[in-house]
Protein backbone atom coordinates (compact mmCIF):
# COMPACT_ATOMS: atom_id res chain seq x y z
CA UNK A 1 0.00 0.00 0.00
CA UNK A 2 1.42 3.31 -1.09
CA UNK A 3 1.74 6.03 1.51
CA UNK A 4 1.91 9.70 0.66
CA UNK A 5 3.03 12.77 2.58
CA UNK A 6 -0.33 13.11 4.37
CA UNK A 7 -1.46 10.22 6.59
CA UNK A 8 -4.66 8.47 5.55
CA UNK A 9 -6.92 10.26 8.06
CA UNK A 10 -5.81 13.67 6.73
CA UNK A 11 -5.69 12.61 3.07
CA UNK A 12 -9.35 11.52 2.95
CA UNK A 13 -10.25 14.99 4.18
CA UNK A 14 -7.98 16.86 1.75
CA UNK A 15 -8.84 14.90 -1.44
CA UNK A 16 -11.89 17.01 -2.44
CA UNK A 17 -10.19 20.25 -1.43
CA UNK A 18 -6.88 19.72 -3.23
CA UNK A 19 -8.51 18.38 -6.41
CA UNK A 20 -10.98 21.28 -6.45
CA UNK A 21 -8.15 23.83 -6.24
CA UNK A 22 -6.14 21.95 -8.88
CA UNK A 23 -9.23 21.94 -11.13
CA UNK A 24 -9.81 25.66 -10.61
CA UNK A 25 -6.26 26.48 -11.69
CA UNK A 26 -6.38 24.13 -14.69
CA UNK A 27 -9.81 25.42 -15.74
CA UNK A 28 -8.70 29.04 -15.54
CA UNK A 29 -5.53 28.47 -17.58
CA UNK A 30 -7.28 26.13 -20.04
CA UNK A 31 -9.79 28.88 -20.79
CA UNK A 32 -6.98 31.40 -21.35
CA UNK A 33 -4.90 29.14 -23.59
CA UNK A 34 -7.58 27.14 -25.44
CA UNK A 35 -5.83 23.98 -24.26
CA UNK A 36 -6.88 20.86 -26.16
CA UNK A 37 -5.15 17.55 -26.80
CA UNK A 38 -7.25 16.49 -29.80
CA UNK A 39 -6.98 20.01 -31.25
CA UNK A 40 -3.20 19.75 -31.06
CA UNK A 41 -3.05 16.73 -33.34
CA UNK A 42 -5.76 18.21 -35.61
CA UNK A 43 -4.02 21.57 -36.04
CA UNK A 44 -0.72 19.89 -36.72
CA UNK A 45 -2.24 17.59 -39.33
CA UNK A 46 -4.31 20.28 -41.10
CA UNK A 47 -2.18 23.43 -40.79
CA UNK A 48 1.19 22.32 -39.33
CA UNK A 49 0.46 24.54 -36.29
CA UNK A 50 2.40 23.32 -33.28
CA UNK A 51 1.01 25.62 -30.57
CA UNK A 52 -1.63 23.30 -29.10
CA UNK A 53 0.38 20.16 -29.79
CA UNK A 54 3.25 21.60 -27.76
CA UNK A 55 0.88 21.77 -24.78
CA UNK A 56 0.07 18.07 -24.95
CA UNK A 57 3.64 16.94 -25.57
CA UNK A 58 4.85 19.14 -22.71
CA UNK A 59 2.29 17.46 -20.47
CA UNK A 60 3.78 14.02 -21.20
CA UNK A 61 7.33 15.20 -20.54
CA UNK A 62 6.33 17.20 -17.45
CA UNK A 63 4.43 14.24 -16.04
CA UNK A 64 7.57 12.09 -16.38
CA UNK A 65 9.76 14.78 -14.81
CA UNK A 66 7.23 15.42 -12.02
CA UNK A 67 6.86 11.75 -11.13
CA UNK A 68 10.66 11.34 -11.29
CA UNK A 69 11.21 14.26 -8.89
CA UNK A 70 8.61 12.99 -6.41
CA UNK A 71 9.96 9.46 -6.79
CA UNK A 72 13.25 10.80 -5.41
CA UNK A 73 11.56 12.90 -2.72
CA UNK A 74 8.82 10.52 -1.56
CA UNK A 75 9.54 7.03 -2.94
CA UNK A 76 6.72 5.51 -0.84
CA UNK A 77 4.09 7.52 -2.74
CA UNK A 78 5.42 6.45 -6.17
CA UNK A 79 5.29 2.73 -5.43
CA UNK A 80 5.42 1.44 -9.02
CA UNK A 81 7.41 4.13 -10.81
CA UNK A 82 8.64 3.40 -13.56
CA UNK A 83 5.65 1.15 -14.31
CA UNK A 84 7.09 -0.71 -17.32
CA UNK A 85 10.10 -1.86 -15.23
CA UNK A 86 8.26 -2.68 -12.01
CA UNK A 87 5.09 -4.27 -13.39
CA UNK A 88 5.92 -5.52 -16.88
CA UNK A 89 5.79 -3.66 -20.19
CA UNK A 90 2.31 -4.76 -21.32
CA UNK A 91 0.30 -4.35 -18.10
CA UNK A 92 -1.82 -1.23 -17.74
CA UNK A 93 -2.10 0.94 -14.59
CA UNK A 94 -5.43 -0.04 -12.96
CA UNK A 95 -8.46 1.99 -13.99
CA UNK A 96 -9.99 -0.14 -16.74
CA UNK A 97 -12.41 -2.99 -15.83
CA UNK A 98 -10.45 -5.79 -14.16
CA UNK A 99 -10.15 -9.55 -14.59
CA UNK A 100 -8.92 -9.73 -18.19
CA UNK A 101 -5.63 -10.73 -19.79
CA UNK A 102 -2.92 -8.64 -21.44
CA UNK A 103 -4.26 -8.91 -24.99
CA UNK A 104 -7.63 -7.55 -23.84
CA UNK A 105 -5.95 -4.46 -22.37
CA UNK A 106 -4.01 -3.89 -25.59
CA UNK A 107 -7.35 -4.01 -27.47
CA UNK A 108 -8.79 -1.66 -24.82
CA UNK A 109 -6.01 0.82 -25.63
CA UNK A 110 -6.21 0.76 -29.40
CA UNK A 111 -9.95 0.67 -30.20
CA UNK A 112 -11.18 3.23 -27.61
CA UNK A 113 -8.19 5.45 -28.40
CA UNK A 114 -9.02 5.50 -32.10
CA UNK A 115 -12.73 6.11 -31.50
CA UNK A 116 -12.19 8.80 -28.86
CA UNK A 117 -9.89 10.65 -31.25
CA UNK A 118 -12.32 10.25 -34.14
CA UNK A 119 -15.45 11.36 -32.25
CA UNK A 120 -13.73 14.21 -30.43
CA UNK A 121 -12.23 15.74 -33.58
CA UNK A 122 -15.64 15.76 -35.28
CA UNK A 123 -17.07 17.61 -32.25
CA UNK A 124 -14.17 20.07 -32.23
CA UNK A 125 -12.50 19.30 -28.93
CA UNK A 126 -11.35 16.80 -26.33
CA UNK A 127 -13.25 16.39 -23.01
CA UNK A 128 -11.45 19.24 -21.23
CA UNK A 129 -12.03 21.65 -24.11
CA UNK A 130 -15.74 20.73 -24.11
CA UNK A 131 -15.94 21.27 -20.34
CA UNK A 132 -14.28 24.67 -20.63
CA UNK A 133 -16.51 25.65 -23.57
CA UNK A 134 -19.52 24.65 -21.49
CA UNK A 135 -18.36 27.02 -18.76
CA UNK A 136 -17.96 29.75 -21.41
CA UNK A 137 -21.66 29.47 -22.23
CA UNK A 138 -21.65 27.04 -25.16
CA UNK A 139 -24.86 25.01 -24.86
CA UNK A 140 -23.70 22.26 -27.22
CA UNK A 141 -20.62 21.64 -25.08
CA UNK A 142 -22.82 21.73 -21.99
CA UNK A 143 -24.92 18.92 -23.46
CA UNK A 144 -21.68 17.02 -24.09
CA UNK A 145 -20.84 17.40 -20.40
CA UNK A 146 -24.34 16.25 -19.38
CA UNK A 147 -23.80 13.27 -21.67
CA UNK A 148 -20.56 12.48 -19.84
CA UNK A 149 -22.39 12.62 -16.50
CA UNK A 150 -25.14 10.31 -17.76
CA UNK A 151 -22.50 8.07 -19.33
CA UNK A 152 -20.67 7.64 -16.03
CA UNK A 153 -23.74 6.17 -14.34
CA UNK A 154 -24.48 4.06 -17.43
CA UNK A 155 -20.88 2.78 -17.47
CA UNK A 156 -20.87 1.80 -13.80
CA UNK A 157 -24.36 0.24 -13.91
CA UNK A 158 -24.24 -1.60 -17.26
CA UNK A 159 -21.45 -1.06 -19.78
CA UNK A 160 -18.46 -2.18 -17.70
CA UNK A 161 -20.23 -5.47 -16.96
CA UNK A 162 -21.13 -5.96 -20.62
CA UNK A 163 -17.58 -5.26 -21.80
CA UNK A 164 -16.05 -7.71 -19.31
CA UNK A 165 -18.63 -10.39 -20.20
CA UNK A 166 -18.02 -9.86 -23.91
CA UNK A 167 -14.24 -10.08 -23.58
CA UNK A 168 -14.53 -13.21 -21.39
CA UNK A 169 -16.87 -14.81 -23.95
CA UNK A 170 -14.27 -14.06 -26.64
CA UNK A 171 -11.64 -15.87 -24.55
CA UNK A 172 -9.69 -12.95 -23.08
CA UNK A 173 -10.45 -13.76 -19.42
CA UNK A 174 -7.71 -14.58 -16.92
CA UNK B 1 9.75 54.74 -13.64
CA UNK B 2 12.14 51.83 -13.76
CA UNK B 3 9.99 49.97 -11.26
CA UNK B 4 6.92 50.44 -13.46
CA UNK B 5 8.80 49.07 -16.39
CA UNK B 6 9.83 46.02 -14.40
CA UNK B 7 6.32 45.36 -13.19
CA UNK B 8 5.01 45.80 -16.74
CA UNK B 9 7.53 43.28 -18.03
CA UNK B 10 6.58 40.82 -15.31
CA UNK B 11 2.89 41.33 -16.00
CA UNK B 12 3.19 40.88 -19.76
CA UNK B 13 5.39 37.80 -19.31
CA UNK B 14 2.84 36.27 -16.94
CA UNK B 15 -0.01 37.05 -19.32
CA UNK B 16 1.94 35.53 -22.21
CA UNK B 17 2.74 32.42 -20.14
CA UNK B 18 -0.85 31.97 -18.96
CA UNK B 19 -2.01 31.99 -22.58
CA UNK B 20 0.50 29.41 -23.80
CA UNK B 21 -0.66 25.77 -23.78
CA UNK B 22 2.84 24.46 -23.04
CA UNK B 23 2.85 26.31 -19.70
CA UNK B 24 -0.42 24.64 -18.68
CA UNK B 25 0.87 21.27 -19.90
CA UNK B 26 3.96 21.59 -17.70
CA UNK B 27 1.82 22.72 -14.76
CA UNK B 28 -0.64 19.80 -15.03
CA UNK B 29 2.22 17.29 -15.19
CA UNK B 30 4.06 18.64 -12.14
CA UNK B 31 0.89 19.25 -10.06
CA UNK B 32 -0.50 15.80 -10.86
CA UNK B 33 2.69 14.25 -9.48
CA UNK B 34 2.51 16.60 -6.49
CA UNK B 35 -1.10 15.67 -5.72
CA UNK B 36 -0.24 11.96 -5.91
CA UNK B 37 2.64 12.48 -3.46
CA UNK B 38 0.26 14.28 -1.11
CA UNK B 39 -2.88 12.17 -1.36
CA UNK B 40 -2.00 8.60 -2.36
CA UNK B 41 -2.59 7.35 1.21
CA UNK B 42 -6.31 7.86 0.63
CA UNK B 43 -6.23 5.13 -2.05
CA UNK B 44 -5.15 4.29 -5.59
CA UNK B 45 -4.86 4.11 -8.49
CA UNK B 46 -1.51 5.61 -9.37
CA UNK B 47 -1.06 8.33 -12.03
CA UNK B 48 -4.55 9.61 -11.22
CA UNK B 49 -3.72 13.28 -10.61
CA UNK B 50 -5.93 14.73 -13.32
CA UNK B 51 -8.39 13.12 -15.73
CA UNK B 52 -11.56 14.61 -17.13
CA UNK B 53 -13.34 11.31 -17.82
CA UNK B 54 -12.39 9.41 -14.64
CA UNK B 55 -12.87 12.39 -12.35
CA UNK B 56 -16.30 13.10 -13.88
CA UNK B 57 -17.19 9.46 -13.29
CA UNK B 58 -15.96 9.65 -9.68
CA UNK B 59 -17.73 12.93 -9.00
CA UNK B 60 -21.09 11.87 -10.48
CA UNK B 61 -21.08 8.32 -9.12
CA UNK B 62 -19.71 9.37 -5.73
CA UNK B 63 -22.34 12.03 -5.22
CA UNK B 64 -25.07 9.68 -6.52
CA UNK B 65 -23.89 7.07 -4.02
CA UNK B 66 -24.12 9.59 -1.18
CA UNK B 67 -27.49 11.05 -2.22
CA UNK B 68 -29.32 7.95 -3.44
CA UNK B 69 -27.47 5.28 -1.35
CA UNK B 70 -26.47 3.36 -4.49
CA UNK B 71 -23.24 1.40 -4.91
CA UNK B 72 -21.86 2.56 -8.27
CA UNK B 73 -18.21 1.72 -8.97
CA UNK B 74 -15.58 4.43 -8.51
CA UNK B 75 -11.86 4.70 -7.82
CA UNK B 76 -10.58 3.86 -4.34
CA UNK B 77 -9.33 7.40 -3.72
CA UNK B 78 -12.87 8.76 -4.14
CA UNK B 79 -14.54 5.87 -2.33
CA UNK B 80 -12.42 6.34 0.81
CA UNK B 81 -12.61 10.12 0.89
CA UNK B 82 -15.11 12.43 2.51
CA UNK B 83 -16.24 13.58 -0.95
CA UNK B 84 -15.09 12.25 -4.34
CA UNK B 85 -12.45 14.12 -6.38
CA UNK B 86 -13.86 17.46 -7.49
CA UNK B 87 -11.36 18.57 -10.13
CA UNK B 88 -13.96 18.65 -12.95
CA UNK B 89 -16.19 20.95 -10.87
CA UNK B 90 -13.04 23.04 -10.41
CA UNK B 91 -12.46 23.13 -14.18
CA UNK B 92 -16.04 24.31 -14.75
CA UNK B 93 -15.79 27.06 -12.12
CA UNK B 94 -12.27 28.06 -13.21
CA UNK B 95 -13.32 28.31 -16.85
CA UNK B 96 -16.37 30.36 -15.84
CA UNK B 97 -14.27 32.76 -13.75
CA UNK B 98 -11.68 33.18 -16.53
CA UNK B 99 -14.28 33.76 -19.26
CA UNK B 100 -16.32 36.23 -17.17
CA UNK B 101 -13.23 38.08 -15.98
CA UNK B 102 -11.95 38.55 -19.55
CA UNK B 103 -15.42 39.27 -21.00
CA UNK B 104 -15.42 36.14 -23.14
CA UNK B 105 -18.49 34.55 -21.59
CA UNK B 106 -21.10 34.34 -24.31
CA UNK B 107 -24.21 32.18 -24.62
CA UNK B 108 -23.99 30.17 -27.82
CA UNK B 109 -27.06 28.11 -28.60
CA UNK B 110 -27.49 25.26 -31.07
CA UNK B 111 -30.39 23.29 -32.48
CA UNK B 112 -32.15 20.44 -30.65
CA UNK B 113 -30.58 17.98 -33.10
CA UNK B 114 -27.09 19.26 -32.26
CA UNK B 115 -27.79 19.00 -28.53
CA UNK B 116 -28.86 15.38 -29.04
CA UNK B 117 -25.72 14.56 -31.06
CA UNK B 118 -23.47 16.16 -28.45
CA UNK B 119 -25.27 14.32 -25.63
CA UNK B 120 -24.84 10.93 -27.33
CA UNK B 121 -21.22 11.78 -28.14
CA UNK B 122 -20.64 12.63 -24.47
CA UNK B 123 -22.04 9.26 -23.38
CA UNK B 124 -19.92 7.46 -26.01
CA UNK B 125 -16.67 9.31 -25.26
CA UNK B 126 -16.98 8.73 -21.52
CA UNK B 127 -17.70 5.03 -21.93
CA UNK B 128 -14.86 4.53 -24.41
CA UNK B 129 -12.46 6.48 -22.20
CA UNK B 130 -13.47 4.44 -19.16
CA UNK B 131 -12.94 1.16 -21.04
CA UNK B 132 -9.35 2.27 -21.54
CA UNK B 133 -9.25 3.74 -18.03
CA UNK B 134 -8.62 7.40 -18.77
CA UNK B 135 -9.13 10.36 -21.05
CA UNK B 136 -6.27 11.80 -23.19
CA UNK B 137 -4.90 13.56 -20.07
CA UNK B 138 -4.64 10.50 -17.91
CA UNK B 139 -3.14 8.71 -20.91
CA UNK B 140 -0.40 11.36 -20.90
CA UNK B 141 0.10 11.00 -17.15
CA UNK B 142 0.23 7.21 -17.47
CA UNK B 143 2.79 7.54 -20.26
CA UNK B 144 4.90 9.72 -17.97
CA UNK B 145 4.50 7.11 -15.22
CA UNK B 146 5.84 4.43 -17.55
CA UNK B 147 2.70 2.65 -18.79
CA UNK B 148 3.34 1.55 -22.38
CA UNK B 149 -0.32 0.70 -23.13
CA UNK B 150 -1.05 4.42 -22.72
CA UNK B 151 1.47 5.17 -25.50
CA UNK B 152 -0.59 2.84 -27.68
CA UNK B 153 -3.74 4.79 -26.75
CA UNK B 154 -2.14 8.11 -27.73
CA UNK B 155 -0.93 6.73 -31.08
CA UNK B 156 -4.38 5.27 -31.81
CA UNK B 157 -5.98 8.57 -30.78
CA UNK B 158 -3.71 10.50 -33.16
CA UNK B 159 -4.70 8.09 -35.96
CA UNK B 160 -8.39 8.64 -35.16
CA UNK B 161 -7.90 12.40 -35.17
CA UNK B 162 -6.11 12.28 -38.53
CA UNK B 163 -8.92 10.21 -40.08
CA UNK B 164 -11.58 12.57 -38.68
CA UNK B 165 -9.70 15.69 -39.77
CA UNK B 166 -9.16 14.17 -43.23
CA UNK B 167 -12.90 13.50 -43.60
CA UNK B 168 -13.66 17.07 -42.46
CA UNK B 169 -11.17 18.40 -45.01
CA UNK B 170 -12.76 16.35 -47.83
CA UNK B 171 -16.22 17.55 -46.83
CA UNK B 172 -15.10 21.19 -46.77
CA UNK B 173 -13.48 20.81 -50.22
CA UNK B 174 -16.67 19.26 -51.62
CA UNK B 175 -18.75 22.15 -50.26
CA UNK B 176 -16.33 24.74 -51.66
CA UNK B 177 -16.62 23.40 -55.22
Amino acid sequence: MATGILPKEAAVFFVPLVTLLLGLLIGYLAQRSGYCSIGGFRDYFLFRHTRLLSGYLTLIVAAFVGYLIFWFLTPAAMEHFFWAFTSGPATPIPGAPGGLNTVAYLIFSVIPGFLVGFIAVLLGGCPIRQTVMASEGNYKAAWFFIGMCAGSILFAALVSGWVVALMKALGFGV
Amino acid sequence: MLRDEYSNTIRSTLSLLSRHPAFLGALIGILAACSQALLISAGGPEAYGFCVACHTRDMVNGITNIVAHTDLALAAISKNSLLPVLSVAGVLIGGYIASTFHREHKIRKGTKKEYFIYFIAGVLVLNLAMIFGGCPYRAALRTGYGDLTAVLFIVAMAAGVILGAYLMLKKAEKEAV
